[in-house]
Formats: C-alpha cells, structure tokens, sequence
C-alpha cells in the first residue's frame, strides 16, 4: 500500500509538471488555433533564465523564479508581437510551422546566450522529508504537487470568473465573433503567449532539480504535454490536465509493477488505441462537419 | 503546362526531349552526381560529402512527407521513428544477419510499409492534429524501443552499418554510395512525379480540397489515405535504411521529434507540392548551416547559430513566401522580364 502511495505521489509531482506544460499548450491552441510546438523549448529557455540568475546574481531561488516569470511575460509579449501578430493569413499547417521556427530560435540563442555547459539548479525546498501513510516525499516534491494543482485551480478561476476569463472564452469559442463583439483579441493572445511562456518556465523549474539544465531538458515533458492534450481532448481547458495526470501516474505504475523498460511504450500504445476508439479525447466534443 | 498533346506531337524531338520530366530528374541527379567528382579534385571539402549526402536522404524522406502533407493534407510527426526503425533493420539484417545489402533495404522498407499501413487504418477515424500526435506517440514508442531494445538496436551505444555491397559484388566507398543515393532519390522523384500526375495524385487533390467532397465523388478515402501513409512510411524507412548505410552509424537520440519536425519544415521550405523543392528544402534546412555559416568566423563556431538561421527562415518562409524556395527561379525571371519590358510571354509553370 505505501508503495502503491509513493508511486501515487510521485506520479502527482511528475503529472503536476505535465499539466502546466500542457495547460500552456492547450491555453495558446484555443485561442490562436495553432499547436505550439516550441512550448517545451520556451520552459527550457525561461529555465535557463532562472537557472542563469540563480548563479550569476546570488539571490534567492524565489526571486530568482520571480525574475524569470517577468522575462517570461516579456518574452511572450515579444513573441507574440514580432511572430504571431503577422500569422493572421497563414493557412492550416503553415501556423504549426512558424512555431516549430521559434522552437528553433530559442534552442539556437539558448547557447549562444547562456553557453553550452550543463548547469545546474536546486530544488526550491533544498531538504526534509514528509511521510504521509508510510510514504515518503520530499518536502520539494509536496510542495509542486501542491503548487501545481493551486496554479492550475487559479487558472481555471481566472478562466471561469474574470472577464480576462471571459474574454479568452469568448476567443477561444470563435475569434471572429469575438471581435465583432469588442473583445480585444490581439489583447488575448497577447495575455495567451505570455502565460504559455511563463507555465513553461514554471514547469522548467520544477523538473531542472531533476536533471540538469541542457537544451534537451524539456524535451520528455513536450512529448508527454502533447500526448496529454490528445488525451484529454484540445475541445476543452481541462481535458489536457485530467490527460496530463494519468498519463504520468499511469507511466510511474506501469513502470514499477509491469516493466521498468517497457513501462512508457505499453502506456503510448494504450493511448493510441484509446484515441483509435475515442478519437476526439477523454472530455472531447465531436465537432460537426459542415458541408 | 498550357500545351494539348498535340501541340506537343507537333515540336521537334529536342523540345520533347528537353520537357520530358522523366529526362529531366535524370539530368537532375547527373548533376549532384557530379559532387564525390569535385571533392576528389579538391574543389569542394571531403565533409561536404558527407553533408550533401544527409541532404539526399533527407530529400528522399521529405517526398514521403509532401505526398502526405503536400498532397493528401494529412500530417504525420512520425517520419523520424520509421526512418529510425528503417535504419536500424537494414543494419541488424546486413550485419548480424549477414544478409545482402538489397535483402537489407527491401525488409526494411516492408517492415514500415506495413506499420505505415496501421498508422493509415488509424488515421481513417483521426483527424488533424489529433493525427500528428497519435503518430508522434507511435514514434515515441519507436524511439524508447531503440533505446531499449540491445539486442538488435544496441542501446545508447549506437548500430554499426557497412557501405553497400552491391549485388554481393561491387563493394562501395563513400563517393560511390554517394551516387548510389542519387540514384534511389531520382527514381524517388520519377515515381512520385508520375504518381501524383496520375488518377493516385487527383484522387489525393480532391482528398485534400474537400474530404466530403471527395468521398461525393467516388474516391475511396481509406484506399488513398492507406496508400498515402503507405508511400510516406516507405520512403522514410528506404531514407533512414540508406542513412544508416552511408553514415555506417545509428544512434537512438538521432531519430527523435526535432528531425520529424525538420522534415514537415523541409517540405514547408522547399514547396508543396513541388517534386524538386524537397530536395532544396533539405539543402536549406540540413546543408546550408553546416556548409556556409560554420565558415564564418568568432561566431560561426557556436552551434546554437545553425538553429537560429533555420528557424528565422522557416518563418520567413512562411510568412512571407508560401510556395517555397523552389520558386525562386521563376520569380526572378518574371522579374528580370518586368525589368527588360519583355513581360508579354506567359511564364510556364514548373512541376
């Protein structure tokens, strides 16, 4: 049972990191209809901020993430300003294009910016174990599993309370229609990028401890974004969050009680014949086609 | 383009010579064919070779990827996993089988022609992006299982692979695999070429115009959306089988998101639907950084510049110039005859 727990938790942490990944994901899909494939390369590059702070400016880990959620929302603007603003007129798969672009961009001027050595940050919460039914977790650990559920509560509060919320709704819903009713789109997307970016980077955060900061570190945690975004549906805020959760407390299961090796592949192939049987994901709508 | 056969019956064998397609990608690949020449004369660079090398191949993947996005409209992440699993087996059948080199290249292009096939079945009941991801996960599974997997793929060490050996007899250096990968990629561009100007490429446009429609029409979706995912799978797995045969290497960390991306930018780049434009897409994408800007010095020796310059041109591309770089030439001419006023004769459109 204690085990079964451990995995639970740790499952938690991992799945809290993926739904942050995958919120940012989905959060830009609905209301610039576009996949980004450079989220994951924008959390290693907001990582790689913090990361470079942290050594250079000898502040604490706190204000060191602080700092590098306003170069986030900065970057983001940017991003959004220079590259997306222009992509009104591009058609279908050209958008997908233009992102994966970006994700070149910032895997190219990561190493030019910060070099090519490997570095290094702590966890937030450097020590301390907490046992919780004869399980046991870092106190770092608990702290992101909580972390993440409250960030991703807090958008969900945002999304369903506010009229930024409304607004993004109203986008996300249908972008013409919206602007004809006075929604600041531009403003929404502008909002859309900068929180994608610095989800990304919080989720950087929380899996650097883990490895060390390369360009590659987020390059399991995009896959597995994705894969949750399919899962859970792209139709819906929350699907990807329920889809990012199962699929990393299901891979920690799997990996443990059936094969450590196969583990991963056994779930991708469950999934892909899950979404062969259920093709618009767990929450999904089936969107009608008109002729 | 604009000529009845019968105007073309009436030209002389020259004209019909010289707009012969099939003549053409023959002339095509005559030229690039030319370049182990160049390197043994030592006007370009041993590692160029090398380079153009990967650019062949890349091309060659890339024309599965235009039939399928380019043609059909359907997109696929998953061209990096077949490539991969064609790679590693051609090298376990030629080396731990000890089988031809031929026996090597045809197991593997089978193998992924069959999972090619799967992937299709599936993607009758998945749309869009839904589909990219699906076949990205199928990719992902590749990928883990090249890691995994030792006994054939060995691990994280990497697979070992020989020059071919063509028909057991003429054993190949690197120059003459070189040609050996022109010739699959000419043979690539014809077959593609007479594919899609055939019923298989109208049935593919309309696929892509309108899928209703389509079907509305009398055009089988499954049977084309089969055969598009089938052709795609079967030129990734024939590139990543010769890859392995030229690079005589495999790594699993080669074969991951980024170069299935690459490709989708290679097509997107060079111009869908274009037969040539996948080969200067991967030239752009693949030869470009590696051969021009690690020449430039201070900065040309950081690695990260080569991603910089692809992504500021995919976008470029994109946004600003949505058929491709192989339209380049035709734009310049049109303008050259704005500039010399002599506008009036109607341009011809390329393949």
């Amino acid at each position: 049972m204690s085990t079964f727990l451990q995995l639970l938790l740790k499952g938690l942490e991992t799945g809290a990191i993926y739904a942050l990944a995958s919120l940012g994901i989905i959060i830009v899909y609905r209301t610039n209809f576009m996949i980004n494939f450079a989220q994951g390369t924008m959390g290693m590059f907001g990582a790689y901020i913090v990361t470079v702070i942290f050594a250079k400016m000898n502040l604490p880990l706190v204000l060191c993430i602080l700092l590098g959620i306003i170069a986030g929302i900065l970057i983001g603007f940017v991003v959004d300003f220079v590259i997306i603003r222009r992509t009104k007129r591009v058609s279908g798969s050209g958008k997908e294009i233009i992102t994966l672009g970006m994700m070149m961009i910032f895997l190219g001027i990561a190493p030019l910016i910060f070099g090519v050595e490997p570095m290094r940050l702590p966890k937030l919460i450097e020590s301390g174990n907490v046992s919780i039914l004869g399980a046991s977790i870092t106190l770092n650990g608990l702290f992101n599993i909580i972390f993440g559920l409250g960030v991703t509560v807090a958008l969900f509060l945002i999304l369903q309370k506010t009229k930024l919320g409304l607004a993004i709704r109203t986008t996300a819903s249908s972008e013409r229609t919206a602007r004809l009713m006075g929604v600041p789109t531009k403003l929404v997307t502008l909002f859309a990028w900068a929180l994608a970016m610095v989800l990304g980077t919080l989720a950087g955060v929380m899996v650097a401890p883990m490895t060390s900061v390369t360009t590659a570190l987020m390059d399991t945690v995009q896959v597995s974004a994705f894969i949750a975004c399919v899962l859970g549906g792209f139709q819906t805020f929350y699907g990807p969050v329920i889809g990012a959760y199962i699929i990393a407390i299901l891979g920690n299961m799997l990996s443990y009680y059936w094969s450590d090796v196969w583990g991963q592949q056994i779930l991708y192939i469950a999934i892909i014949i899950f979404i062969i049987f259920k093709p618009v994901g767990l929450v999904g709508k089936k969107t009608i086609k008109k002729v | 383009m604009g000529n009845t056969p019968l105007a073309t019956a009436n030209r002389s064998l020259a004209w019909r010579l010289w707009h012969n397609h099939n003549l053409r990608f023959v002339l095509f690949g005559l030229v690039i064919a030319t370049v182990p020449l160049w390197v043994s004369m030592g006007v370009f660079k041993t590692s160029w070779l090398g380079i153009l090398g990967g650019t062949v191949i890349y091309a060659i993947a890339a024309q599965g990827m235009n039939l399928l996005l380019g043609y059909s409209g359907l997109i696929s992440l998953g061209t990096a996993g077949f490539m991969g699993l064609g790679a590693y087996i051609s090298a376990y059948v030629t080396g731990d089988m000890g089988l031809p080199w031929e026996v090597g290249i045809i197991a593997a292009v089978v193998i992924c022609l069959i999972l090619g096939l799967l992937v299709g079945l599936a993607s009758l009941r998945i749309e869009g992006l839904y589909l990219g991801i699906v076949t990205l996960c199928v990719a992902e599974v590749l990928r883990k299982t090249f890691d995994e997997f030792t006994a054939i793929t060995g691990g994280f060490s990497g697979k070992s692979a020989n020059f071919p050996t063509l028909l057991g007899l003429f054993k190949l250096n690197q120059g003459q695999t070189f040609v050996l990968l022109v010739v699959v990629m000419v043979l690539i561009m014809m077959l593609t070429w007479n594919l899609v100007h055939g019923q298989l490429g109208r049935a593919f446009h309309a696929m892509r115009g309108s899928q209703v429609a389509a079907q509305a029409m009398g055009v089988s979706l499954m049977k084309y959306r089969l055969v598009s995912f089938a052709l795609a799978t079967a030129f990734a797995a024939l590139a990543g089988a010769l890859y392995a045969h030229f690079t005589r290497f495999v790594y699993p960390s080669t074969w991951a998101l980024t170069l299935s991306l690459n490709i989708l930018a290679m097509v997107i780049i060079g111009g869908p639907r274009s037969i040539y434009g996948m080969f200067w897409g991967a030239l752009v994408v693949y030869a470009v950084p590696d051969l021009f800007l690690k020449q430039i010095p201070v900065i040309g020796d950081i690695g990260g510049l080569a991603y910089v310059f692809s992504g500021v041109l995919i976008i470029l591309v994109v946004l600003f110039y949505p058929g491709g770089v192989v339209n380049i030439a035709q734009d310049v001419k049109k303008l050259l005859r704005k500039i010399t006023g002599k506008g009036k004769k109607e341009v011809s459109g390329n393949g």
